[in-house]
């Protein structure tokens, strides 16, 4: 293999492993905090793909557009957790019982499809280059690089940055981590955990927004593309260990590589490898790379 | 005995006129996008030749029972159940997934209900039932064998090295043994052979690939239509593209966009420079705007629909023994695509025959007919 060619690998893989690691780190997010999962984490993606189509249509500038989009996501986080989670808690086993979440969330991913198959047709859509040309890529050392690449590695990095600093050195990071530890000590000590769960539900859909307008110039964007990245970015958060957000960027980083190089060796099985990769690891460590021994502290 | 003879009466089909036939209609128009552009684009033009035969006066009505298999085989197969136990339609149309249609396929034969295939393109389809007289199988397609012949005839003249690059569903494994034994026949072979799984969302390590063996013609026999072109200016690779007649959609081209999608060949059945094709598709414009969006596909859809309703018209019965029979014998066809006036015999139930497949290929913005090289 040319070094043109690794470094072109490089680049794509770990551009959709920044990709999943965004998703990844929807998912980590609510499930620190509540123990649950938004099943519809990858049509939030697609969603914000759309809209930011739809935005840009209309002439808005692109720096209004992705604050508009990831801020309108940031209120379907907090509407999903409103909707479809919560009264659940509050019925308690009438709402069926401790995983009936899984049902109401992966529901909801079907509603926001279908709405967007009703509001943008079925057909694969175009979404243009946020900030460049069609079809200009950046070239250096032999590969070719598309700016739209570049930027969602910088953002998924930088998002990582922030998520430990937010963690690990602010008040509501440690309010986020009492809520995981017990819920019932975080209300005795004075925290508002049903703040807490919105918060990280509305954390978690702007992650969304931000890796669907990134994410829609260099994939195909289509109502139904939303599975994938939610499949793919449960892996990565598996990968991880759900319990870190380092771990996961290592795991999204690995992921995409993983995906990219094994292609490229055997394009026949190339989507299949990095998924069996997971469930060997797995396997082996069941609670991720970064995982404890024991599973998450409950 | 006149009571006998009274319910002998009452069970037997009324000869006299009927006022409406239904027509059952299976087609996928949820799931992948490429599936419902397909689905969507035939259904268009089935439904425009219906309402020209109303407007026309025709007699009986036609009533079309539609049905979303959502290119799953299971439920084509039951809907196709339920059109025939339930809605008691006499003849039905469809489907996208070439899988879906040898699905029920069988199931229609047995029921002797006949069936208008499309815009499937396996080349199986009709040829597995023909020697069962009667077969009640038709197809109102492209037809997969047909055109991988036209594009490799002219691909092993023109080019120096062919690559593929297929998706692993049952539809691109498919194509891709019948390019190896096309190009073994012309004594060629691939010079790279690429897979890629049917969600994936690029195919940079694929094209990659295909630059390194050197390849100028790469056949592109994936759904996603549009992913082999994504990396091509990153990689500075620049190799015609030729496959499916999927390419010729107007979505491939809004989202490749044109540039990229100049000079792309692939299997096509409608001249679009014919008077009756323009006509044809300022009609469509009309009736659906944007939505329309697949000239060919929407024109197969129609030409199905033109027989069904010439048939119907004629055979003024809701028999399917006696609609099969008129299909198969159904004259004076004034087609948009290459189907011949008369294009059905006992032995050949395929609307587009192997010399009316030809290649087209886009030139500034539209598809046009391959003048074959000087």
């Amino acid at each position: 293999m040319s070094w043109a060619n690794f470094l072109q690998l490089t680049v794509s893989g770990l551009a959709m492993g920044a990709i999943y690691t965004l998703t990844a780190k929807g998912l980590f997010i609510a499930h620190l905090a509540t123990n649950r999962l938004n099943f519809a984490q990858g049509d939030f993606l697609m969603i914000a793909a759309l809209l930011t189509l739809a935005l840009r249509g209309l002439g808005i500038p692109v720096p209004v557009v992705i604050v508009a989009v990831v801020l309108i996501l940031g209120f379907a986080g907090w509407g999903l957790e409103r909707i479809f989670i919560r009264p659940l808690d509050r019925l308690g086993f009438r709402g069926g019982g401790e995983y009936s979440w899984i049902l109401t969330t992966a529901g909801a991913g079907l509603v926001i499809q279908n709405v967007a198959e009703l509001v943008w047709g079925k057909s694969a859509q175009y979404s243009p280059p946020l900030f460049s040309g069609r079809n200009e890529p950046v070239r250096f050392l032999g590969a070719g690089v598309y700016p739209e690449q570049l930027a969602v590695i910088a953002v998924s990095v930088l998002v990582v940055a922030a998520f430990y600093w937010f963690l690990f050195r602010t008040r509501w990071g440690k309010s986020i981590y009492a809520v995981a530890f017990n819920p019932d000590a975080a209300v005795l000590l004075g925290i508002d955990v049903r703040r807490m769960v919105v918060l990280v539900f509305a954390l978690a859909s702007m992650l969304a927004g931000i890796s669907g307008v990134l994410a829609g110039p260099i994939v195909s964007v289509f109502p139904q593309m939303g599975l994938v990245f939610t499949v793919k970015g449960l892996a990565v958060a598996a990968v991880g260990g759900f319990n870190n957000p380092a771990a996961i960027l290592f795991g999204g980083v690995l992921f995409g590589l993983a995906e990219s190089f094994s292609n490229y060796l055997n394009s026949e099985f190339g989507d299949l490898l990095p998924l069996l990769f997971v469930l060997a690891l797995l396997i082996v460590r069941p609670t991720g790379i970064a995982g404890g021994r024991k599973a998450a502290a409950r | 005995m006149k009571t006998i003879l009274a319910v002998l009466a009452l069970s037997l089909p009324a000869a006299a006129a009927v006022d409406v036939i239904k027509v059952g209609v299976v087609e996928g128009l949820s799931g992948p996008p490429a599936i419902t552009d397909f689905g969507e684009s035939y259904l268009q033009g089935l439904k425009y030749a219906v309402k020209q035969y109303e407007e026309g006066g025709g007699k009986p009505k036609i009533q079309l029972v539609v049905y979303d298999d959502e290119a799953n085989p299971q439920r084509a197969v039951s809907l196709v159940q339920r059109l025939i136990q339930s809605d008691n339609v006499p003849v039905v149309v469809g489907t996208v997934s070439s899988g879906n249609v040898m699905a029920f396929a069988p199931v229609l034969q047995r029921a002797e209900v006949p069936l208008i295939a499309g815009p499937s393109i396996a080349t199986n389809i009709t040829t597995d039932f023909i020697k069962q007289k009667p077969s009640y199988i038709f197809r109102c397609s492209m037809v997969e064998k047909f055109q991988i012949d036209a594009i490799l005839e002219w691909g092993v003249k023109n080019f120096k090295k062919i690559g593929l690059i297929h998706s692993t569903t049952g539809y691109g494994n498919f194509a891709a043994k019948s390019i190896e034994e096309g190009l073994k026949q012309r004594s060629a072979s691939l010079a790279a052979n690429e897979a890629a799984a049917p969600g994936v969302n690029d195919l940079t390590p694929q094209m990659l690939k295909m630059r390194d063996a050197g390849v100028d013609l790469v056949l592109n026999f994936h759904e996603s239509f549009e992913l082999v072109f994504r990396p091509m200016a990153a990689l500075n690779y620049h190799p015609t593209i030729a496959g499916n007649w999927g390419l010729s959609s107007l979505k491939v081209e809004q989202v490749v966009g044109a540039k990229s999608l100049e000079g792309t060949v692939m299997g096509q059945a409608l001249d679009q420079s014919t008077p009756e094709a323009k006509k044809f598709d300022a009609g469509m414009k009309k009736e659906y705007g944007k939505e329309y969006r697949w000239p060919v596909v929407a024109a197969l859809g129609y030409d199905a629909g033109q027989i069904l309703t010439a048939v119907i018209a004629k055979a003024q019965s809701a028999d399917p023994k006696v609609l099969r029979d008129a299909i198969e014998n159904v004259d004076g066809v004034k087609a948009i695509t290459a189907t011949p006036s008369h294009p059905f015999s006992p032995t050949d139930h395929e609307c587009i025959k192997a010399n009316g497949v030809f290649l087209g290929v886009w030139k500034n913005g539209q598809v046009v007919r391959l003048e074959p090289k000087r």
